[in-house]
């Protein structure tokens, strides 16, 4: 193999890697029902925070590599490029979208009803919060699956989690 | 932050605690400390707005004029009423051996003067209303007449320190009160006096979190436990 082809399988399989290992190695980390060591934590969250650019310029070289590579190669080889091409492109995307909101959805637009009219039982638990004359409830069986709201209360944004 | 309005979304796990970032600068932020923990904030930490853990039963009768969130119709589905016993089963990725509670116990933790403590649920259903001490501050650690609602008081009456008890172990659920031994007065659930000498006067809340232990001692290493 000529020493600019060996070149190009370098920069292709690196670029892969970093495309591949920025989605990836957050999403293994801060995955649930796992540990997360507070290292570990910092590392996810740095690589998540570059993954949107890193995996589109990693995908970028990656892709025009692919073309030098595709040209003259075994059928076997093709397939090989086609199928870590795959990988990267799925990385690429899936470092711009926010799986946890596939799991869990926010809420688009909160809507509220009066307490009179609100069929809620009398037995459920509710957060409570009053700024001046507004007082707001925030039933915990909802609040326990979107986990987060963004509200404005008597003119103050607020953060409501559970 | 900084009379810049950030909107929240989820962003990940934390040992079960959840990550969550913002839209407007990507920050990642603690759920249960408020605090930015990576990103160009980090180090920043969000005010906590007093709020209250209540049945909806006990916010009605306290709020004649308030709001309730309303389902979302098209995620209904997804709010599951039996969420508390299924989220209990679930494994937990970090546990502190040789505390004497165990990981998934609810306890009420608050935090004074960088003191803090944790009320095991299930004491404060069997001794409420509880009279304590953290860091020098008497308080009063109270489920509420629908055994259900809690709430955390500095139990001091115009200066003096004061006890509560309820009054009546007999007395029905609409007529639910304590009364404090230093003034004998009657108070409500929402720590205001309703009759008496103190009439008018109205305790100061304790902010007071519910959670589980595992949780609640991963941010609160130095956390006492209320044992009586």
């Amino acid at each position: 193999m000529s020493q600019s082809r060996w070149f190009s399988w370098l920069v292709f399989l690196g670029s892969a890697l970093a495309a591949i290992g920025l989605f990836f190695v957050p999403a293994l980390i801060i995955r649930p029902f796992s540990h997360q060591a507070p290292s570990a934590l910092v590392l996810a969250m740095n690589l998540r925070q570059r993954a949107p650019w890193g995996t589109l310029i990693a995908a970028i070289i990656c892709m025009i590599f692919a073309v030098v590579l595709w040209q003259g190669g075994r059928p076997g080889r093709k397939i090989g490029i086609a199928v870590v091409l795959l990988l990267v492109a799925f990385s690429a995307v899936m470092s711009r979208l926010n799986y946890f909101e596939w799991m869990f959805h926010p809420v688009d637009s909160a809507k509220f009803e009066t307490e009179a009219a609100s069929k809620l039982d009398a037995g459920e638990m509710i957060l409570a919060v009053r700024l001046g004359g507004d007082a707001r409830a925030y039933p915990i069986r909802e609040m326990a699956y979107h986990h987060i709201l963004n509200d404005v209360v008597n003119g103050t944004p607020v953060a409501v989690t559970y | 932050m900084n009379g810049r309005t950030l909107h929240f979304y989820l962003a990940g796990i934390n040992n079960q605690n959840f990550l969550m970032r913002d839209k407007e600068t990507g920050t990642w932020w603690q759920q249960i400390t408020g605090k930015a923990i990576y990103g160009p904030l980090r180090g920043a930490s969000l005010e906590l707005l007093p709020s209250d853990e209540l049945s909806f039963g006990e916010w009605k009768s306290e709020v004649s004029d308030g709001r309730v969130l309303a389902e979302v119709p098209k995620y209904k589905k997804e709010y599951d009423s039996n969420w508390e016993p299924e989220v209990a089963k679930l494994p937990v990725v970090i546990s502190f051996p040789g505390t004497e509670l165990k990981s998934r116990d609810i306890v009420v933790g608050l935090e004074i003067g960088g003191a803090s403590r944790a009320y095991p649920w299930e004491s404060l259903a069997k001794q409420s209303p509880v009279m304590d001490r953290v860091h020098g501050t008497p308080l009063l650690v109270v489920v509420g007449p629908d055994h259900k609602s809690f709430r955390v008081f500095v139990s001091r009456i115009g200066g003096n320190d004061a006890e509560f008890f309820l009054k009546g172990a007999d007395t029905p659920s609409s007529a639910w009160s304590l009364v404090d031994s230093t003034t004998a007065s009657e108070w409500n659930f929402q720590g205001c006096a309703i009759s008496g000498p103190s009439q008018g006067k109205c305790l100061d809340h304790v902010p007071a979190l519910k959670d589980y232990w595992f949780d609640w001692r991963n941010y609160h290493p130095d956390t006492t436990i209320y044992r009586r």
